[in-house]
């Protein structure tokens, strides 16, 4: 015993001026993550999935905190943060997530004690610019590090994890192999953070990095909150590279610009009087080219998505210089945040139970883009049409004073539903003779049946359906708790 | 019958019709001899070679390509022969051949059905050959489950006629394959068809009970021949009476079954397991103005209608479409009805109901374009949706609910912007084919003919304006550059005509 204490006492004072001055390492600054994920059955919304554990790695940040991708976060029931080296081990929680951004923070649940200690907090590097080396970090399975350089050499805009969001990406070429199953890897540029590789394609060697830009900017939101998150500017644009289009417009042949042909209605341009049929000459005093790109001083060419979401926040005032019917306006735009639940149908669900409701066995919900995706990839074609189209055109279902499509998307076969057990996919127009705008509409409209018969109207298929009420309460007390063993026969929340 | 649309059991997929014997191995010299050893009946029982011109929609301009088949054809009167439609469909020459003999004669369809897959054909020359054969009876009955027909034809697997026996296995509605969107009584049997005994007449004793027609592909099930039954070939040949043939007519409505005891009690109904729920009245067709969505039908023709659909017809339990299978334009047809917790009777006459074939195979059609400036326009159908693979959202919508959210009433066609021939004009256009025409020079675009107004019209400005349906971006063309981009494309694409509209 003795001698061991003597023989740390006579290292530290050794040890540790050559850890403050060395550059952090994988084994100062990178943890592994490890988290098991349960979301919800969309199908069988009263349940959850099978659990999913997956391992990842994150960087460690001021305050022990440790960076991750929101995908790696999504639905965490159980997070570990381990030391490579040595498997120790603490149980964490995620502090923040941004499922757009695709970033979140881990922090210890409990007191991590000396878990921290010897480890160093990485800086962050929002300066890089195209031709920059860097160091994708990992660990071999035993726990030693591997650096793989790469060389960043072209940027983007770029999906990170939600379908249909394009944000800022730095392209890099070289060999990096994935080591123990790892999901996300810290890249780095002279021992600061440069980003979090999303995805890396071993045929081209070309690996997608979801920049330090991004990371500051969500970490400086975090850290004031309330949290901003990315602003939805909510138009569909075209190019003006067209001449003939061009001499339509009345534009200036040379001068670019980009056209608007969708407004959505509710979102940030819609608000500010953006109409389609302008043409964007400038957003915050940055000239728009034909294709919609403008310079950017750090990057280059890059697209106007950037300016309108990546760079901008909630909050923020747009500055555009438009053309309408060939004479130039100045328009502020006022940015603001659009939430899943302010769609007609969410675009993302996590962390939470679909809302759904049962009634004798018939099954209600709200329709979320999760669930149509049930379908798989080629959910488009797979799906029931009628939602696929009511997804792709919300407007039309927001203006006729709907909040959320509510539909019937399954019956369990129970003595009330016999006759109707093919039923799905069918939208709810009224249930007792009252419109059903949301779940919560429906749950009110559930406790009127009249005569003792629910009345249901749907768009196709049977168009009405009639429930007995006394049958429904019945099996919604007995038969469906015991055979399909649901615990809770609705979730409005 | 026409099928709903949007409750497709995936195995139909596979039904498929039997003419896919091709022409190069049928086209052998057969066996020159005047005697075989089958009965005087075969005598009747002819092979059929069918040179087909099927046309390319993705080129509507271009000459049809030449492909063919064989089938089975059998005489039923004098110089007219009965067979499958599919046989015969987009000939452009039919020879048939009477058994042991390969002296070939020239035929011609004198009337074709693409809804119920039957054609009649007659020799261009009658011959001297068929003086003696005499014309196969029609039996007037369905044959009954478990007894034994045979199949005779000339099928894959050799060069003359070919028997093969089975029993009928079950009599039941099912799709038939060549139209894609009909559905009528058929027979199933367990004796072997094949390609090529297409047309062939099923035998029971010396009477036809059906005409081969259609099979599952081995994969999926085994022994499944599928033979139209004679009350369909009797329907057709009633209805060709006239000199036309008139197409089936339909109740064009949606139901569904009435099995839930909330069903009858709310709706006030006895429990005696009657009726069926109406969900959908197409309000052009035969029930329009007439039936309303949420009646319920008791009984079509003083047949009692169960709460499934079904009827008890000459002691077979059967859809209740059998009932109106039977009839012919201009029939009434009798429908007791429970409304507002009363019986109410009505009286409808039957017509049929085209706006269906939106979905179904066409044959026999020169296909309609118009190009302009490069842009190829085509109306919407079956075919088109085949040959481009349209996928849009919109385009898709305007395919699959045509019919049932009667889009047909405000747009009798779906002009759809197909293709573009690469152009200095049109160079930035490529991005938007496959979409729906919705305006040209803010004129409403109802059919190709719309179309081809709007675009000979001159328009006030300088620009031509297309917009395509659920687009922004709209399709601007200048003026000046029109006419000489009009011409050169016609020449370098080799298009002898820039459109053909039906007359």
């Amino acid at each position: 015993m003795k001698f061991r204490s003597l023989l740390a006492a006579l290292l530290l004072p050794l040890a540790l001026p050559s850890m403050a001055t060395a550059a952090p390492s994988p084994e100062t600054s990178i943890l592994r993550v490890n988290i098991t994920s349960q979301g919800y059955n969309f199908a069988l919304p009263w349940q959850k999935q099978r659990p999913n554990t997956r391992r990842g790695l994150g960087a460690l940040l001021q305050g022990n905190r440790v960076l991750v991708t929101a995908e790696l976060a999504q639905d965490a029931n159980y997070i570990e943060l381990e030391q490579a080296a040595s498997g120790k081990r603490i149980t964490a929680k995620v502090e923040a997530v941004d499922y757009e951004i695709n970033l979140a923070t881990i922090i210890p649940d409990e007191d991590p004690g000396d878990f921290f200690k010897g480890m160093e907090a990485l800086e962050i590097d929002t300066t890089l610019k195209p031709k920059a080396s860097l160091d994708v970090w990992q660990f071999e399975s035993n726990g030693t590090p591997v650096s793989s350089p790469v060389e960043f050499n072209r940027v983007d805009l770029g999906p990170y994890f939600l379908e249909d969001q394009f944000f800022l990406i730095f392209q890099a070429n070289g060999a990096v192999q994935y080591r123990s199953g790892t999901f996300t890897l810290p890249v780095i540029h002279e021992g600061k953070l440069a980003g979090m590789l999303l995805r890396y394609n071993s045929r081209d060697q070309v690996s997608d990095i979801l920049p330090a830009a991004m990371v500051d900017r969500f970490l400086e939101d975090v850290a004031t909150p309330p949290y901003e998150g990315l602003p939805s500017f909510g138009v569909r644009m075209s190019p003006t590279l067209d001449p003939q289009l061009r001499s339509y417009l009345k534009l200036d042949p040379a001068n670019g610009g980009i056209l608007i042909t969708d407004v959505t209605p509710g979102f940030s341009a819609a608000a500010a009087g953006v109409q389609q049929g302008d043409v964007i000459m400038e957003m915050n005093g940055y000239k728009l080219d034909a294709r919609g790109s403008y310079d950017d001083p750090l990057y280059g060419l890059l697209g106007s998505g950037h300016l309108a979401r990546g760079k901008a926040a909630a909050g923020e005032v747009m500055k555009l210089k438009l053309i309408r019917d060939g004479k130039p306006i100045d328009l502020d735009v006022p940015l603001m945040r659009k939430l899943p639940q302010d769609y007609l149908v969410d675009p993302y669900v996590f962390d939470r139970q679909p809302r759904y409701l049962i009634l004798g066995g018939v099954l209600f919900q709200e329709l979320t883009l999760p669930f149509l995706q049930l379908a798989g990839k080629e959910w488009r074609d797979r799906a029931s049409f009628r939602l696929v189209y009511a997804q792709a055109n919300q407007d039309e279902f927001l203006k006729a004073g709907r909040r959320k499509l509510v539909f019937i998307s399954g019956v369990l076969p129970a003595p009330c539903t016999i006759g109707y057990e093919r039923m799905a996919g069918l939208i709810v127009n009224q249930v007792n003779g009252k419109d059903i705008t949301d779940l919560a509409s429906l749950a009110e409209a559930v406790k009127s049946p009249a005569n003792g018969i629910h009345r249901i109207d749907v768009v196709d298929g049977p168009r009405t359906i009639y429930l007995d009420d006394a049958q429904a309460k019945q099996d919604n007390a007995e038969f469906l708790p015991n055979r399909y063993r649901i615990t809770a026969l609705s979730n409005l929340k | 019958m026409f099928r709903s649309t949007h409750f497709r059991p995936a195995a139909l997929a596979c039904l498929a019709v039997l003419t896919v014997l091709p022409l190069a191995t049928a086209q052998q010299e057969s066996p020159d001899e005047k005697t075989t050893s089958l009965g005087k009946q075969y005598e009747s029982i002819v092979n059929v070679e069918c040179s087909a011109l099927r046309v390319d929609y993705r080129t509507p301009w271009n000459a049809a390509t030449p492909s063919g088949g064989t089938g089975t054809a059998f005489l039923i009167g004098p110089n007219l022969f009965l067979t499958n439609a599919h046989v015969v469909s987009d000939a452009s020459r039919i020879v048939v051949k009477k058994v042991g003999d390969s002296t070939p004669h020239r035929a011609r369809v004198k009337f074709i059905a693409h809804d119920c897959d039957l054609a009649l054909l007659e020799l261009e020359q009658p011959s001297e050959a068929f003086a003696e054969a005499v014309p196969l009876s029609i039996s007037p009955e369905i044959p009954k489950l478990d007894t034994t027909v045979k199949v005779v034809g000339y099928p894959i697997g050799g060069e003359r006629i070919s028997v093969t026996r089975g029993v009928v296995s079950r009599v039941d509605y099912q799709e038939y394959s060549h139209s894609g969107v009909d559905q009528h009584l058929a027979i199933q049997i367990d004796a072997a068809i094949n390609p090529g005994n297409s047309g062939g007449p099923v035998l029971q004793g010396t009477q036809v009970v059906g005409v081969a027609f259609q099979g599952y592909s081995g994969d999926v099930a085994q022994n499944t021949g599928y033979m139209i039954p004679t009350p369909v070939i009797r329907r057709f040949l009633k209805d060709v009476q006239d000199g036309r043939y008139d197409h089936y007519v339909e109740l064009a409505i949606q139901k569904t079954p009435i099995l839930n005891p909330a069903q009858r009690k709310a709706l006030n109904l006895p429990d005696n397991d009657t009726g069926v729920m109406i969900t959908a009245v197409d309000s052009t067709g035969s029930c329009g103005g007439i039936l309303q969505v949420g009646d319920v039908l008791l009984a079509l023709d003083g047949y009692p209608v169960d709460s499934t659909g079904s009827i008890d017809i000459e002691g077979e339990q059967t859809e209740m479409a059998e009932v109106v299978e039977r009839k012919f334009v201009g029939d009434k047809l009798k429908l007791k009805v429970w409304r507002g917790s009363k019986e109410q009777e009505f009286e409808i006459t039957l017509k049929p109901f085209p706006a269906y074939l939106m979905q179904a195979n066409r044959y026999e059609q020169q296909p309609e374009y118009l190009m302009h400036a490069g842009l190829v326009f085509q109306p919407l159908d079956h075919e088109l949706m085949g040959a481009f693979s349209l996928t849009n959202l919109r385009t898709r919508y305007f395919y699959d609910y045509y019919a049932q959210d009667e889009l047909y009433k405000e747009l009798p066609e779906i002009v759809v912007l197909t293709s573009v021939l690469p152009d200095a004009i049109n160079t930035w256009f490529r991005d938007y084919t496959g979409q729906v025409v919705e305006e040209i020079n803010g004129v409403k675009i109802k059919s190709l003919k719309d179309a081809a107004d709007a675009l000979a019209k001159e328009p006030d400005g300088t620009h031509l304006t297309i917009r395509l349906a659920g687009e922004g971006r709209l399709i601007v063309l200048e003026k000046k550059l029109i006419a000489a981009a009009q011409e050169r494309i016609q020449r370098k694409y080799g298009l002898a005509q820039d459109r053909y509209l039906a007359p």
